[in-house]
């Protein structure tokens, strides 16, 4: 299998990047993306040539690491799913594939398809922890919750931080992204009491860090590897109003 | 953000409704000329003459300002967060072209309120352009203005066809005010997913279809 790579080449931040075509052979259709990046910066190594940035960790769609732009779909043409977890299949013989990092002014670009994520952990010290010493896990029936409150918690709490929901925004909105760490805390009995403090702060640093706001486009569930709903932004503002008005 | 985009929902609402009454009156319009001409001028008047209606039109002034403004604020931030955008972007794929292009079908909005207004408020209340002149009854004849309006065929076109980018931005719109305003129940959601279809399916196509009704009388 053969394919033409159109790849966002960018030496660090401050620079002016600009695309760079590579044909690839000797692919086959079984191969993911990422071992196919990674066939193309091997051939690069050979010919001398710089090697192309790009970012990954488990390579199972669990640590959020690999986000980039594939072919104007945030993690490639499917829907729900990372970029680690796409394969060569997806894509013809001879395909030209685009691939660029992720865009928004909160998530600078490091070098070629790395960016700086680190407007997502400045969000995360705000808040998206509890603050008491829990010691070694409690036997676990001693603290009752629902069976619906744990699987909403549960489904929030699944966010990787992969950054996939700000890079498919037009508004670069964090409001997924945030709203998942809120909701995941927020709705369990050990995060009740630093509620409200927690959607003020978090909320407050994710207008602090530069993303846009919340249009409900619904881009960002469509891109989530881990599918979470968009009603988790709209339970965010609830919070948030009641936090701000109540307490 | 969160003050800005509550703003825009909240004022959004109220147009909204404010769209309900404004099509059940204009609704008169399609009956047969005697008796629309009586009914409209005599609405019309009572309207103007209500201190109610009065501080009401107020608040709608108001709306349309503060809307405009915030979403233009929103949207110029909005673009900030995004400096560079993407070479290809599929975004249809994961969204409506309505979401994407609030701001645009907005604008088209506006455009059309101010003709508008100008057509008809400018006129009626500020006294401006052309006199208008009183019915058999004595009241203002607000009808005899629509009606020699949409004699026009351009603007019987304007009215109409402008309607469509304002039925889209009220499908969007309506759903996305409320959950702005933090209405977060999943079966209430898809409800009002509907509901918003219907309202703006029946704003965009009753505000659409009277200047052409008008204008075959
Ligand atoms: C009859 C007139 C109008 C009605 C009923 C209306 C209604 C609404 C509603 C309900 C929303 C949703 C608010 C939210 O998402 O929180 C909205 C959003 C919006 N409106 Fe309007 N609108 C009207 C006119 C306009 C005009 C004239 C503009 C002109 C600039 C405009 C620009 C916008 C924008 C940009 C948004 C989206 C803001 C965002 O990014 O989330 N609208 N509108
Ligand atoms: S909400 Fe989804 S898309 Fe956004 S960072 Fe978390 S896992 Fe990624
Ligand atoms: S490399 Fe870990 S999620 Fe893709």
């Amino acid at each position: 299998m053969k394919v033409i790579f159109k790849i966002w080449r960018q030496e660090n931040t401050n620079t002016k990047g600009n695309f760079q075509s590579y044909e690839v052979d000797e692919l086959t259709e079984d191969m993911s993306f990422l071992e196919a990046l990674d066939h193309l910066n091997e051939v690069l190594v050979t010919k001398n040539e710089k090697t192309i940035a790009y970012e990954y960790d488990c390579r199972e769609g669990i640590c959020g690491q690999c986000g980039v732009f594939i072919n104007g779909r945030a993690h490639g043409p499917h829907d729900n799913m990372t970029t680690c977890q796409l394969h060569m299949r997806s894509f013809r013989d001879g395909e030209t594939i685009v691939v660029e990092p992720w865009r928004a002014s909160a998530f600078p670009i490091v070098k070629d398809l790395v960016v700086d994520r680190s407007s997502f952990d400045n969000i995360i010290e705000q808040g998206a922890y509890i603050s008491a010493k829990t010691g070694t896990a409690p036997e676990a029936n001693s603290i009752l919750v629902r069976k619906e409150i744990v699987d909403k918690a549960m489904d929030a709490a699944a966010c990787i931080g992969c950054g996939a929901c700000v890079a498919t925004c037009k508004n670069s909105s964090a409001a997924l992204f945030t709203s998942a760490k809120i909701n995941h805390l927020n709705s369990l009995p050990q995060g009740k009491q630093e509620a409200s403090k927690r959607v003020l702060e978090m909320t407050k640093q994710m207008e602090l860090e530069g993303f846009g706001s919340c249009t409900f486009t619904g881009a960002c569930e469509v891109e989530c590897p881990e599918g979470i709903s968009i009603i988790n932004i709209a339970e965010m503002n609830a919070r948030r109003t009641k936090a701000k008005w109540i307490g | 953000m969160y003050f800005r985009k509550s703003i825009i929902a909240i004022t959004g609402l109220f147009l909204c409704l404010f769209l309900i009454v404004h099509l059940s009156a204009n609704s008169i319009l399609v009956l047969p000329q005697e008796v629309a001409r009586g009914l409209y001028n005599s609405y019309s008047t009572t309207l103007r003459e209500s201190p109610f209606i009065k501080i009401v039109a107020y608040i709608l002034y108001l709306s349309i300002v503060l809307h405009v403004i915030y979403a233009l604020v929103v949207t110029v931030n909005n673009r900030k967060a995004k400096r560079k955008g993407y070479a290809v972007n599929r975004f249809r794929e994961n969204s409506s072209w309505t979401s994407q292009n609030m701001g645009l079908l907005g604008i088209t909005v506006l455009l059309f309120i101010v003709v508008h207004l100008a057509n008809f408020w400018a006129r009626i209340k500020l006294g401006l352009g052309e006199g208008v002149g009183l019915d058999s009854e004595g009241h203002v004849d607000v009808y005899k203005v629509t009606y020699s309006l949409f004699q026009n065929s351009y603007y019987v076109l304007f009215y109409s066809l402008l309607m469509i980018p304002l039925g889209l931005h009220l499908y969007h719109g309506l759903k996305s005010a409320f959950m702005t305003l933090g209405f977060y129940h999943k079966k209430g959601l898809r409800i009002l997913a509907k509901v918003s279809l219907i309202y703006a399916g029946i704003m965009a196509l009753g505000f659409g279809i009277i200047p052409i009704i008008v204008f075959f009388k």
